[in-house]
């Protein structure tokens, strides 16, 4: 017997605000996050654009804490205080034991692996940082936020690349809904913004080119002259409840999640597959339950790369003739890819559609692309939309695609 | 010229925002809330500051005059060492 799941808390660290307040009002009214990168490196960089977080570490930690956090698990953490505490959520000894962690993150520390590899290579250091392994480690942030909070349930962390926090709630949805648990503290963080990290991306030759202009339009997802993705960073975490019990304490329901599909294009490492993405969306309509015309609002992965094209045709066949009259939205145009962050941040910008009843746009789409033609909601927000049901995509390197449904509370 | 005390306690407050008070010799590390992994971690920068290196398991403090007598001694081995080295290459 499945049990319904309650979305109960909500928080965000992003390029576009430190809160989920501030992200939806930055991205309604369009404003992005991207800009030339900040660090010494980047004259470096044949690529000089990036979608950075502003954050003050002491604004959240003491030093004795920053000690052994590297950034990206300061972002989950930071993420995690805000869902928890927007959730009211308060647990006795027991229930911790049936409240658990699951984090998306794609490359654990890459701060401190800059930093280690910086020691070492560079200044020939005979000892490291004590903590580099501890900072390393791809479980760091899962482990803290268990910690912090006490939840001594499952605590794991998934890694699928750009889909690593949409497969995590996704997992989490089934833990609850199955039963193993009642609570699950859930979503991702990424922080690789490093110069090794930009030098990779280059050779890859998948980043945009930063646009002659303006530099903060330099990622144009759908548009005819997109050039590729813009690099990004952040954290994206949300209470999952039991909805019950959700309903008992009366907590505040931003909206229940009822569906999850995840697939594999069993293809090629980098190179997507229709027929991957297109499962994918379908198995996520077959468990929660729906019909194409039933989603009010796609978020698309849409990272502004050739295959922005694959995923229109993926929508397309999914959806059908309803194709054309589902809006769908890239918001990576503003805050970038934020890699293993990006499923729960994308999945957070679905929620506040369905709480706001407002449908964030694709930035900098001034040249629609004949191949590109849906409803990508362009440059302008939408207020006063119907919004019940919303779906998020995320569409891997490495295959692995991951798409989440999430529906309006009744009554 | 200051002592192992004074510069192990200026340590602590640039590290981790301790106030002067609460460091005195008596204090045990765990009164400050430190475990066994903070203090590794805090061995980094003290060897840098003393410029020696304290061995593994060779740190085993409790209170913050254990680290000042254990930091005065391997400062002490460590210049007579330097002591003998420069003497047996005259």
């Amino acid at each position: 017997m499945k049990r319904r799941v309650a979305i109960t808390g909500l928080g965000i660290i992003s390029p576009c605000g430190n809160n989920t307040d501030e992200f939806s009002v930055n991205l309604m009214a369009g404003k992005s996050g991207v800009r030339r990168i900040s660090s010494a490196y980047s004259s470096l960089l044949s690529v000089k654009v990036a979608a950075e977080v502003d954050f003050n570490p002491l604004d959240y930690f003491i030093k004795k804490q920053l000690a052994s956090l590297d950034r990206v698990s300061q972002f989950a953490l930071a993420a995690a205080s805000q869902a928890w505490k927007d959730s009211g959520m308060s647990l006795g000894a027991q229930e911790k034991e049936r409240a658990g962690v699951y984090i998306g993150c794609g490359m654990g520390g890459g701060n401190s692996i800059e930093d280690l590899y910086d020691q070492l290579f560079k200044h020939n250091a005979d000892r490291v940082k004590p903590l580099t392994v501890l900072m390393v480690m791809n479980n760091a942030s899962a482990s803290h936020i268990s910690i912090e909070y006490g939840l001594s349930g499952p605590c794991l962390t998934l890694s699928t690349a750009c889909a690593s926090s949409a497969n995590a709630i996704g997992e989490a949805f089934r833990q609850v809904s199955d039963g193993y648990v009642d609570i699950m503290l859930t979503g991702g963080a990424e922080s690789f913004l490093t110069y090794g990290s930009f030098r990779s991306w280059e050779s890859l030759r998948v980043l945009a080119a930063e646009d002659p202009e303006d530099p903060s339009k330099s990622c144009k997802p759908f548009s005819k002259n997109r050039t590729g993705l813009v690099l990004g960073e952040g954290a994206a975490m949300v209470v999952l409840e039991e909805m019950e019990r959700a309903i008992r304490r009366e907590a505040p329901i931003y909206a229940e999640l009822i569906g999850y599909g995840s697939t594999s294009d069993a293809g090629h490492i980098t190179r997507p597959s229709l027929e991957g993405q297109a499962r994918a969306m379908t198995e996520a309509l077959k468990d929660a339950c729906l019909l194409p015309e039933d989603i009010d609002y796609i978020n698309a992965h849409g990272t502004a790369t050739q295959y922005d094209q694959l995923e229109t045709q993926a929508i397309k066949q999914v959806f059908g003739d309803y194709a054309c009259n589902v809006p769908v939205s890239s918001t990576k145009s503003m805050h970038g890819h934020t890699m293993g962050a990006a499923g729960a941040i994308e999945f957070i910008v679905s929620l506040l559609a369905i709480k706001n009843q407002a449908l964030s746009p694709t930035i900098n789409l001034d040249q629609p692309d004949p191949e590109c033609d849906l409803d990508y909601i362009p440059n302008i927000g939408r207020k006063g939309v119907k919004v019940n049901t919303v779906m998020s995509n995320s569409f891997a390197f490495g295959g692995t695609n991951a798409v989440l449904i999430a529906s309006k509370m009744k009554g | 010229m200051s002592n192992t005390l004074e510069r192990l306690q200026r340590l602590f407050i640039a590290r981790f925002d301790y106030k002067l008070e609460e460091l005195t010799a008596s204090t045990t590390l765990e009164n400050l809330g430190l475990d066994s992994l903070d203090i590794i971690d805090f061995l980094f920068d003290i060897e840098d500051e003393f410029n020696i290196k304290v061995p593994d398991r060779e740190f085993e403090v409790t209170t913050i005059q254990d680290m000042v007598d254990a930091l005065d001694r391997f400062i002490s081995e460590q210049d007579s060492k330097q002591d003998i080295d420069s003497s047996t290459h005259n």
